[in-house]
């Protein structure tokens, strides 16, 4: 069973919105989901291994009609590269389901963010 | 055989005006071109048609029952002809909506008494005003009560692709109906058409026949998928004709990659394009490109593209471009002949070609 490691300050990742840390040789990214909560996942795009965690984190957007659209409160980070969705739940790829990062547990004590990767 | 795709001429527009209320009949008359229908800024440089055919002096190959009978029916040994007017279809491109529907529905009842009564192995598709979908949409309505209609047919050439949400009515109304929507290159840069491909009027007539036949089907094509249509009409299925079909599996590719990318501008769509065009989308064969001696690599991007259950065989006859069944039997791989030649088609069209007794 990995560790906890810390990786960087919630100020820090408030005020820049992702830290990019390396645990155990692999790069690992924590990005600041639309809820306020920090969400860990690899920094490597499962496609063509973009620096994923720089892409634009939001929430999923849907529609119930064609010409409209809603947020689904599911929160997604699209890829910097070429823009495919993960959803930062489950790693998944919206459009290509085959495809997954890996993503992993966070907890913040006392201002400090830590990871088990 | 189910020939998908043949063309009749107005021999006379007298026919034609007999069936528009006499009050509008001189208007008609009077118009530069014939019945006020745009013409090409290109004609063919020779001739539009075959030239091994015999027609009446004065007229179009393609103007006669008897005509079509001898030489696609009977020749050709087509079981089903589908007739998509050739001329008359340019009326969904006359700056005037107005005399274009009126034409309209005197096309379709020419269709009716002149063509459809004559030969019971012929089937007939709805022109109408797409540049007045209202009015459209209530001709579709009315001429779908004949069962012998099996299609609407929109041109290639249009004023914005046919995904927006202005051209609803039409579709709505043929997916009420039961028909297809069937789209034909042509028209492009014609009338009210916008300029075909996307730099401007080109030169030649070949430039047109290489590119904007195939760039219009293409635009509407996407533009249905985008604007999901079929999301919003999931039983409506639409035809492409004579378009080419070899840049099929390029553009669907293409799409579900920019699909992937894009989904949140779009995001009706749940699933890829290329899903939906297999679920919604057929094509006719002619013309199937010549590949110099690469059919078998062909054949091999079209199946990727789910052609073998979408393929529709058509001659275009009596274009210059036809295409003989024999000589398309022979290219097809042999799974795929039945298909093409007919099954696809008879699925698509359901009961309104099982009237016929092969």
């Amino acid at each position: 069973v990995s560790e906890w490691a810390g990786v960087g300050d919630v100020s820090t990742l408030e005020r820049e919105g992702r830290i990019v840390a390396r645990i155990g040789g692999r790069a690992i990214g924590v990005v600041l989901a639309p809820d306020g909560t920090p969400r860990a996942l690899r920094n490597r795009c499962p496609h063509h291994g973009a620096p994923l965690c720089l892409g634009v984190v939001q929430e999923r957007v849907a529609a119930d009609l064609v010409g409209s659209y809603r947020l689904t409160g599911e929160p997604i980070l699209r890829c910097p590269w070429h823009g495919w969705e993960f959803d930062l739940e489950s790693g998944r790829c919206v459009e290509e389901p085959s495809l997954r990062v890996a993503v992993y547990p966070v907890k913040v004590e006392d201002g400090r963010i830590f990871v088990r990767a | 055989m189910i020939d998908c795709d043949v063309h009749i001429e107005i021999g006379d527009p007298e026919d034609v005006l007999a069936y528009v209320e006499p009050v509008q009949r001189d208007w008609f008359r009077v118009q530069a071109q014939r019945l006020g229908l745009p013409g090409y800024p290109w004609a063919h440089p020779d001739s539009f048609f075959r030239h091994d055919l015999e027609y009446e002096p004065g007229r179009f190959p393609g103007s006669t029952v008897a005509e079509v009978r001898r030489d696609v029916l009977d020749a050709l040994g087509a079981d089903v002809g589908i007739l998509n007017s050739d001329e008359a279809v340019y009326l969904s491109l006359m700056a005037n909506p107005y005399r274009a529907a009126e034409l309209a529905g005197a096309h379709n009842r020419w269709l009716q008494e002149r063509w459809l009564d004559e030969e019971p192995r012929l089937r007939g598709a709805i022109l109408c005003t797409a540049q007045d979908p209202v009015a459209a949409a209530a001709e579709i309505r009315r001429a779908a009560q004949d069962e012998r209609f099996v299609h609407v047919l929109l041109l290639g050439g249009a004023e914005r692709p046919y995904g927006e949400p202005r051209y609803l009515p039409i579709f709505e109304a043929a997916a009420e109906c039961g028909l297809p929507v069937a789209i034909h290159s042509g028209g492009e840069g014609m009338g009210i058409a916008a300029p075909s491909g996307g730099a401007g009027l080109p030169t030649f007539y070949i430039e047109w026949h290489t590119l904007g036949s195939s760039g219009s089907i293409m635009a509407h094509l996407v533009s249905l998928l985008v604007n999901g249509v079929f999301e919003r009409l999931p039983t409506l299925k639409v035809l492409l004709l004579e378009g080419g079909i070899a840049w099929l599996p390029g553009i669907l590719w293409r799409l579900d990659t920019n699909w992937r990318a894009l989904r949140f501008d779009t995001p009706w769509l749940d699933r890829k394009p290329s899903e939906v065009a297999r679920d919604h989308i057929k094509f006719t064969t002619q013309p199937l490109e010549h590949t110099d001696g690469h059919d078998e690599l062909l054949f091999q991007m079209l199946a990727a593209a789910g052609a073998p259950d979408i393929l529709c065989f058509a001659s275009d006859y009596p274009h210059w471009d036809f295409d003989d069944p024999a000589f398309m039997l022979d290219r097809l791989p042999e799974e795929w002949r039945d298909g093409v030649m007919h099954g696809n088609a008879a699925t698509l069209y359901g009961s309104r070609l099982g009237l016929v007794s092969a």
